[in-house]
């Protein structure tokens, strides 16, 4: 059985998003970085299928050099190696990161055999463009199926559930297959101090790739103005009490 | 110059039509429910098909789960560029659009460049306009042309969760906890509240890492997107991940004993103090008010 | 007569070689199960651990710090050494009637002393049965009372034959010491006449012989082996600061790294031999706060599951190599145990035997957490917000300056010349709002007296503490290896602290990772100011009760110039349980991120007994004291200010300038 994972680095911003001189990013001057949280979960659960059904676990970026924290957080985990294709830190749109991860995956694919299963988060938490593995897929010609709360494999194929308004729906797609997952679909391991070791020596390939030209193409960043909250003081403690009720009754929930 | 939309049942499809008539007249539509079983591959095809037939300048979708995902597939069957979750757009050579990131706690001004825009519109930030109403392409010739193999990847089945209690997607009032709740068991009082007000209970994602709540209880960009008459908010920090899903919320109470904290500066009403002594004195003051009426 | 000697002669010399072997085999094994022990760097520092054995052992000093119990173990301990060569004595007596020591023998100044001290050990051993049997104190709880019971028994039969044995001989006119020197066997001796007294005086050495030897096998089974293993312990105990754990080195072979304890046989040869030094005294467990509210901790029953676990496990594995015994939690330790230490160290400054129940905990919180990621779920957060965002609280590191802004407080940029005087803030005071007023009046009197100083801002990352204490070692060392290349490439020299744990782990644990800084706590650096006149407070009448925090108190020795500030601020009521002696206020040991699940809040007991010293204000020295404390008045109602002693005294010094104007 051979898993796939893909990831991506992104800052954990906290309660406000300052951006740089030049509003082209966040400053992350005083950030830390971590895997987007959809994408653990996507980690996980590869570990979880090798672990139950043996084979390898590979895990993938797009990234800066520094990215390597975050296949090394994943390699903590129980995965066995990692794909690095590392950029400068620019930009890319979800187009060109498709292309890239679709080289580098069919590259990986004729060396070593093909990836049952291909895991994706179902949007980054930075850029959101909710489309990288739906592209791959695509590229790749493999059935895709999006926002996945629960994997089941069964047989040659997966059962997957996907999360909508009153409940679930329910698709069930042959292998090999590409899946998008969401946070929820299982709740990741603490890392071990050993695996964190072992992660320290376990393979990561590297290539540089030149950015392609985007074709959506991020001009500015802009923090959004509040949505006119006004942040009215009804009191404090338990004396405000009245006010708040008093508030449920003029908005009709009481 | 015509466009092409996929409209889905409720508010967020309206709004798209806001931006998507910028684009072009007529408005030619395509429902979700085109394929039932709902079957995205086939869908995207078929969006494909209807947009050569009427030269759609552009295609658009609510960004909403299922339109994200359909117009994902369409831009990768036509080696194109997708704007997803945008605020605005304005049509031109390039395209200017405006997209949410994080959630929808930073923006982004990019430009298309496609010969046809490919745009899904963020629910909850574009408002309804008056304007001419999309006409139903009829799919049926459309339909038996395509390729059936792309019906592969469809629904099979529809899983209705076993738990009762009211759904935090569609709640009107939510009571939400967060890392100030401190314990699994601290979370009594907030449902407590929530019994009273017939309220569904969420909490915030330090919540769920914490293993006091489970996932289908947290709010927030990787959580669920809520759009309640009334979110209250005890001891929730306000991390940007949890503000994302609050943008549908019309009015949002802050409970904390941080008056700086960021869910405090984004709320429209505040109380300062500890969330032990204030979520049961409401419930009590809620007892004592409705004891008084009859 | 002479036959009777031979015979004599035999016997003694068949017991001793029974009771030798017996002694001895035991003896063996449980010298082999220390030896199997993992390294411990103990060997360093002798005329400290010299001082340690004079003071504590042979001084009796921690015992003697409860009166009563202390004077009774001194008698009988004291006495058993003056009493030792009397075992010789008797032994020789035993086979012949006639015979003693050289020289010994026959002093009368030895045999006053004897005397004395045999008396003394039975009035001690009647002291204990009475504490232990009338007033029943609550630290035996939970200890082996019947082995206790045998043991005093003994003790007495010891002496009593002893007695017996001088006063007959005394009688029969066989004492080689003038009889007038021994003043109490003489006394009884007036008791005995007749036939019988021979055969008394036989029975008597008899007795005595066999008892020492049936308690010599008794004692390596027994928690009377404390009498050999105690002052070994003693001996071995950290003469480094007390507030320093052991550091783990991740960069050998990942076989070869200890990640604490997961079984007996982990545990280093010092451990072991805490757990052989227990004698089931219950101090610890009388201090201990986790015990003291209802929890499922007791450092000594934790000892003394340990014990039993490495007795019954430790020979196997000495037997088969391969032979792996069942982990220690939960099988001897439940989880609970382990994560209701507070690390307050109360446990390890009151034993007498130099049992370091800290490190056990630590060791077995350092497998879980490491190893088998097993831990309280909303710790594990903490700990990834301390690895991610380098703040327990998972907020950004750029608002570490909030708390401070509009006071005018220099940040320090990569590059600037160093500040005399680095103000490490700590992550409470930067991200816990209550957490910070005595950072603020901290940096409002040392900007009024003209400090050079500055903070680091954005890149002070947590110290680590908390992950430490949980026993994330890996995190730990990380960040101390960040912090100090922060402040080493600034050329910091010294630092000033509002937090204990800051304090604690820049000051005694940074060193090991290459910092090596003067680390002050903001108490003693604020009264250094008011004694050189630099600041004036102008004392008040109000009474305060000043709360000593566990990590300045007690791991660290600051105790007086807190109380300095106090003396100029108000007027100073003590609770009773103050100093070295301080009662936690429940934050410690990682537990500020931990929920207690059991038993009363230790932060209300706290509130409780600084509320009935009369006080109307609770004075703290550190920013988890007043958040916990500050909770635990508002839990209880009870009639009190929390207020940080640098906040007290920036109003005493305002009231001063108030009133010259």
């Amino acid at each position: 059985m051979r898993v796939l994972a893909t990831i991506k680095r992104v800052p954990i911003t906290g309660g406000r998003i300052v951006l740089t001189e030049d509003s082209r990013a966040i400053d992350t001057r005083h950030l830390g970085f971590t895997m987007s949280p959809h994408e653990e979960c996507g980690v996980e659960e590869a570990v979880r299928i090798i672990e139950a059904n043996k084979g390898d676990s590979v895990v993938l970026t797009l990234g800066p050099p520094e990215a390597v924290e975050q296949l090394r957080d994943a390699m903590a985990l129980g995965i066995d190696r990692a794909i690095h294709l590392q950029t400068d830190g620019s930009e890319w749109d979800g187009e060109a990161t498709a292309a890239a991860i679709t080289d580098a995956i069919r590259a990986d694919e004729a060396a070593a055999g093909p990836f049952d299963i291909i895991f994706f988060g179902n949007e980054s938490a930075d850029s959101g463009g909710f489309q990288v593995g739906i592209r791959v897929a695509y590229a790749l010609g493999r059935p895709c199926v999006t926002g996945l709360k629960k994997v089941t494999l069964e047989g040659a194929g997966v059962r997957c559930e996907q999360e909508v308004e009153g409940g679930r729906d329910v698709y069930e797609v042959p292998l090999p297959a590409v899946l998008t997952v969401k946070e929820g679909l299982n709740l990741p391991r603490y890392p071990s101090v050993p695996g964190k070791m072992r992660a320290r020596s376990k393979p990561v390939a590297v290539s540089t790739l030149p950015r392609p030209a985007p074709r959506l193409e991020l001009m500015r960043l802009a923090v959004p103005a509040g949505q006119g909250r006004r942040a009215e003081s009804l009191g404090s403690g338990a004396p405000a009490a009245p006010a708040v009720v008093d508030l449920l009754q003029k908005a009709g929930v009481l | 110059m015509s466009v092409l939309v996929l409209m889905e049942e409720g508010d967020a499809s309206r709004q798209m039509l806001t931006l998507a008539r910028k684009f072009g007249n007529p408005v030619h539509s395509v429902g979700i429910n085109a394929i039932e079983p709902f079957a995205p591959d086939f869908l995207a095809a078929l969006l494909s098909a209807v947009a050569t037939e009427v030269n759609a300048s552009a295609v658009f979708a609510a960004g909403i789960e299922r339109g994200n995902d359909v117009m994902a597939r369409l831009a990768a069957r036509l080696g194109l560029p997708l704007a997803s979750n945008c605020v605005a757009a304005t049509p031109g050579d390039p395209a200017i659009v405006t997209r949410q990131r994080w959630g929808g706690s930073l923006l982004e001004e990019a430009r298309l460049h496609s010969p046809r825009p490919l745009i899904t519109v963020a629910p909850h930030t574009v408002p309804i306009e008056k304007g001419p109403d999309p006409v139903e392409f009829d799919i049926d010739a459309v339909k038996s042309k395509l390729d059936q193999t792309l019906l592969a990847v469809k629904v099979s089945e529809h899983v209705v969760p076993s738990h009762a209690g009211v759904s935090l997607a569609e709640a009107k009032v939510i009571v939400s906890g967060g890392r100030g709740v401190g314990s699994k068991e601290g979370f009594a009082i907030i449902e407590e509240l929530a019994g009273l007000l017939g309220a569904a209970v969420g909490c915030s994602r330090a919540v769920t890492s914490a293993g006091w709540r489970p996932h289908t209880d947290q709010v927030g960009q990787t959580g669920t997107k809520v759009a309640p008459d009334v979110y209250i908010a005890c001891g929730i920090s306000g991390a940007t991940q949890h503000m994302a899903g609050l943008k549908g919320a019309k009015r949002i109470l802050a409970i904390n004993s941080d008056p700086q904290a960021p869910m405090m500066q984004n709320a429209d009403y505040t109380v300062v103090g500890d969330l032990k002594e204030i979520v049961p004195a409401i419930s009590a003051e809620i007892r004592r008010a409705r004891a008084g009426r009859i | 007569m002479s036959a009777l000697i031979a015979i004599d002669a035999v016997a003694l010399a068949v017991a001793l070689i029974i009771a030798g072997f017996l002694f001895s085999r035991r003896a063996v094994l449980l010298f082999r199960l220390v030896r199997a022990g993992k390294p411990a760097a103990r060997f360093g520092d002798v005329p400290a651990r010299a001082k340690a054995e004079a003071v504590v052992v042979v001084g009796q000093s921690k015992l003697l710090q409860r009166l009563l119990p202390g004077l009774m173990h001194a008698a009988i301990f004291w006495g058993f050494l003056v009493l030792f060569p009397t075992i010789l004595i008797a032994m020789i007596g035993a086979v012949h009637p006639h015979a003693t020591l050289p020289w010994l023998g026959a002093q009368g100044w030895y045999a006053l002393l004897v005397d004395v001290f045999a008396l003394l050990v039975l009035l001690g051993v009647i002291t204990a049965f009475v504490i232990r049997k009338v007033q029943r104190p609550k630290r035996f709880v939970g200890s082996h009372i019947g082995e206790a019971d045998l043991i005093l028994a003994m003790i007495a039969g010891i002496v009593v034959t002893l007695l017996l044995w001088h006063s007959s001989q005394i009688a029969l006119g066989l004492n080689d010491y003038p009889a007038s020197w021994a003043p109490i066997s003489s006394s009884i001796a007036t008791l005995l006449s007749g036939p019988a007294v021979p055969y008394l005086e036989r029975l008597a050495v008899w007795a005595h012989v066999l008892i020492i030897l049936s308690f010599l096998v008794y004692l390596p089974y027994s928690k009377h082996l404390h009498i050999v293993v105690a002052a070994v312990n003693v001996y071995f105990g950290r003469t480094r600061a007390r507030g320093r754990l052991e550091p783990i080195d991740f960069e050998q072979p990942e076989a070869d790294v200890r990640f604490g304890s997961a079984r007996v046989t982990d545990m280093t040869w010092k451990q072991t031999l805490d757990t052989m030094s227990c004698t089931e005294c219950g101090r610890c467990q009388d201090v201990c706060p986790a015990y003291a509210t209802g929890k499922a901790l007791s450092p000594k029953l934790l000892i003394m599951a340990i014990r039993d676990q490495a007795m019954a496990e430790g020979p196997k594995a000495l037997a088969d190599s391969t032979y792996t015994p069942p982990p220690i939690v939960p099988n001897a330790v439940t989880d609970d145990i382990v994560w209701d230490c507070v690390t307050c160290g109360a446990c390890v400054r009151e034993c007498p035997v130099g049992i370091e129940h800290i490190d056990h905990i630590i060791d077995l919180r350092r497998n879980l957490v490491m190893v088998e990621s097993r831990f309280p779920e909303e710790a594990g957060t903490m700990l990834r917000d301390v690895d991610k965002s380098s703040n327990p609280w998972g907020k950004p590191q750029a608002d570490r300056t909030h708390w401070a802004d509009g006071l005018g407080v220099r940040i320090l940029q990569p590059g600037d010349a160093a500040p005399e005087v680095l103000f490490w803030v700590g992550c409470a005071p930067a991200f816990d709002e209550r957490a910070r007023q005595g950072a603020v009046s901290t940096a409002k009197l040392m900007l009024a007296a003209g400090v050079d100083f500055a903070i680091l801002g954005p890149r002070e990352a947590c110290t680590g503490d908390p992950a430490r204490r949980m026993g994330d070692e890996y995190t730990f060392q990380r960040l101390a290896g960040e912090n100090v290349g922060t402040l080493n490439e600034a050329g910091i020299k010294k630092i000033v602290t509002t937090c204990p744990h800051c304090f604690n782990s820049i000051g005694n644990e940074y060193p090991d990772f290459g910092g090596h800084y003067e680390v002050v706590h903001h108490t003693e650096f604020l009264a250094e100011l008011v004694r050189d006149g630099k600041l004036n407070p102008l004392a008040g009448d109000q009474k305060i009760t000043y709360h000593d925090s566990c990590y300045l108190a007690r791991h660290n020795d600051v105790r007086s110039q807190p109380r300095e500030l106090v003396a100029a601020v108000g007027q100073a009521i003590e609770m009773p349980r103050n100093r070295e002696r301080t009662f936690c206020c429940g934050a410690g040991g990682a537990r500020m991120w931990m929920e207690e699940k059991q038993g009363r809040p230790i932060n209300q007991e706290r509130v409780r007994e600084a509320a009935e010293t009369g006080a109307e204000t609770l004075a703290v020295a550190c920013p988890f004291c007043t958040v916990m404390l500050d909770d635990g008045v508002r839990e209880t109602g009870a009639k009190l200010k929390v207020i940080d002693l640098a906040t007290l005294l920036a109003e005493a010094v305002e009231k001063r300038r108030a009133q010259s104007t």
